[in-house]
């Protein structure tokens, strides 16, 4: 440590260069760590709110829940327990003549069922009337206010906001929490229409009774329109940013380690331990790594202050934790290159030079 | 007594055709208090001598005895103990870290060997004796060549080794300086009771050694 400390305080430009990019490194992975965080909430932000375990669909809806239908005969008298809820999904299309317009999905829940006990208000109070719906802060952002009056998919009939509610997102659209009854009429189905999906926050429950289907929550999750396909392109970019970095600091070390070979086989030569310079070069990568990393947290954290709220994006500790051991470990894999080399110095190199 | 002693001591590189005997039959000593100057011209052989009396590689044959234990063939991990305990380097150029202070070097020496240095009241009266004390919060480079040959020997007298191992140490300066490391020497072997080696071809060192030996061709005869 003694060593690399005070290599790095003499050669503060060499030094500050490598910290340089390893912090555009480290920012580069925050930032769209927290993105891909981001996104990947506001398509499942619901059912976490709901603390779903599983998901019964109509077996012909391909894992949709806006396509799923659950007509009377799907649904058995003794189908649902207290941790079961109906729950009716229909994307619609906002429109209030003071407000901008909003692409939202409708969700039909019950009084008596958990999903209604369970929305975190913000502001107002749950719906209680078929024409009364709760909306997510999104609209809030917007400028929409309580007693607000909404059109959905052009109908004649108004719904009235009565309150805001925190963490409502599904497929990154902001919610409509409704009455079943409202649902129905949006969906103008067939009278034996019920619901698109039963919800469980129970993880043992199953239901397969007629076109009913289980879908564990990760499944249904995964079939997400988009879902999958936007986390995977995140995780690629993060992964060839680790390598980027491990290329960069081995590079960079073996380059330094080769222009200071002469150094170390004097230093071997007065009787410094071969492990004395291994730590030097190990702890240095560290130090350099850590140093860009710091100003990396602090930059992304500037940097999602000054965002706008519309960005979806969401820094947490899970990211600095996963980024930082990710970096930390790339580093010591990155510093075992150059300290090939520096067990292979012959201190008799430093006579006769 | 001879605190350092080679005995027969072969050094060959190389085999068959290509097989070169750096060293023949060498026989030397040196006692503590003495400066001992192994003189010769380049290709005869100097450096393969020091690089083996300093335990930095092993002979092909005969022994090396520091005090009384023959370390002609003690592991790697022993070799850069005994360097660091009984055996001080003086190199040609570039012998001291460029990224530590002359102060740091000393501090270097600290870190990796704990007990046996000669202490901060002693090295202050030796940076006295080498007029370096007030460059030690100077790097390397902004020292003159003599400067650096100074704080290199203090670096390496700082551990404490009863024998210093110099090579070329005048290669890179003046007459003057010359005169005044000759003299240093001499004064630090009598004062610190050290075996000094200097391994050089510059014959203006000649008056300031009480021995010494010349190598031509890998062989080593006493002069004087």
């Amino acid at each position: 440590m003694f060593l690399a400390i005070k290599e790095i305080k003499r050669e503060k430009l060499r030094y500050g260069l490598i910290i340089l990019m390893i912090f555009l490194i480290s920012y580069l992975i925050f930032i769209l760590s927290a993105l891909a965080t981001g996104l990947a909430s506001e398509n499942t932000q619901a059912l976490e709110s709901w603390n779903a375990q599983k998901v019964i669909l109509n077996i012909n809806a391909n894992v949709s829940m806006s396509q799923s239908i659950l007509t009377k005969s799907d649904l058995k008298k003794d189908a649902l327990t207290k941790d079961e809820a109906l729950v009716g999904q229909i994307p619609v299309v906002v429109k209030n003549s003071k407000r901008p317009q909003i692409s939202a999905q409708f969700i039909g829940i019950k009084k008596e069922q958990f999903i209604y006990h369970d929305q975190e208000l913000i502001a107002g109070r749950r719906a209680k009337k078929n024409n009364e719906v709760t909306v997510d802060q999104a609209f809030k952002t917007k400028g929409y206010q309580l007693g607000d009056k909404l059109a959905l998919n052009g109908s004649a009939k108004k719904y009235r906001i009565v309150g805001f509610i925190k963490n409502a997102k599904i497929n990154i659209a902001p919610i409509i929490y409704g009455t079943l009854q409202s649902w129905k009429k949006l969906r103008q189905g067939m009278p034996t229409l019920r619901a698109s999906a039963i919800v469980s926050r129970n993880p043992d429950y199953k239901y397969n009774y007629q076109n009913c289907k289980t879908y564990p929550i990760d499944q249904f999750i995964k079939k997400l329109p988009g879902y999958t396909a936007q986390n995977m392109t995140f995780e690629l970019m993060i992964g060839f940013l680790y390598v980027i970095s491990l290329i960069i600091i081995a590079v960079f070390l073996y380059i330094l380690t080769m222009q200071k070979m002469h150094n170390y086989a004097v230093m071997r030569a007065q009787g410094i331990p071969s492990s004395t310079l291994v730590k030097a070069t190990i702890s240095q990568a560290l130090i350099l790594v850590l140093a860009g990393l710091i100003i990396g947290l602090i930059a992304t954290m500037i940097t999602i202050k000054v965002l706008p709220a519309a960005v979806p994006i969401s820094f947490t500790p899970k990211i600095i934790l996963t980024g930082t051991i990710g970096l930390l470990v790339t580093a010591i894999i990155g510093s075992l290159i150059p300290v090939r080399s520096i067990l292979k110095v012959d201190p008799a190199q430093a006579i006769g030079e | 007594m001879a605190i350092i002693e080679l005995k027969n001591v072969q050094k060959v590189y190389g085999t068959g055709a290509a097989q070169v005997v750096a060293l023949k039959n060498i026989n030397f000593k040196a006692s503590l208090g003495e400066v001992v100057l192994i003189m010769g011209p380049s290709g005869a052989g100097k450096s393969t001598f020091l690089t083996i009396a300093g335990s930095l590689q092993k002979p092909t044959a005969g022994k090396v005895i520091v005090g009384s234990r023959d370390i002609a063939h003690i592991s790697t991990r022993e070799s850069d103990r005994l360097r660091l305990t009984q055996l001080g380097f003086v190199l040609q150029a570039y012998n001291l870290v460029p990224f530590l202070k002359i102060k740091e070097q000393f501090e270097l020496v600290n870190k990796v060997k704990k007990e046996g240095n000669i202490g901060a009241a002693k090295l202050q009266e030796l940076l006295k004796q080498l007029g370096i004390s007030s460059l030690i919060d100077k790097y390397p480079n902004e020292l003159s060549g003599g400067q650096q040959q100074r704080a290199a020997i203090a670096r390496a007298l700082y551990a404490n080794p009863q024998i210093l191992l110099a090579d070329e140490p005048t290669a890179s300066l003046d007459s003057e300086n010359v005169a005044e490391v000759g003299q240093l020497f001499k004064k630090l072997a009598k004062d610190y009771h050290k075996a000094i080696l200097l391994v050089t071809h510059d014959p203006r060192l000649e008056q300031y050694a009480d021995h010494i030996y010349e190598m031509m061709d890998g062989k080593i005869k006493q002069k004087s």
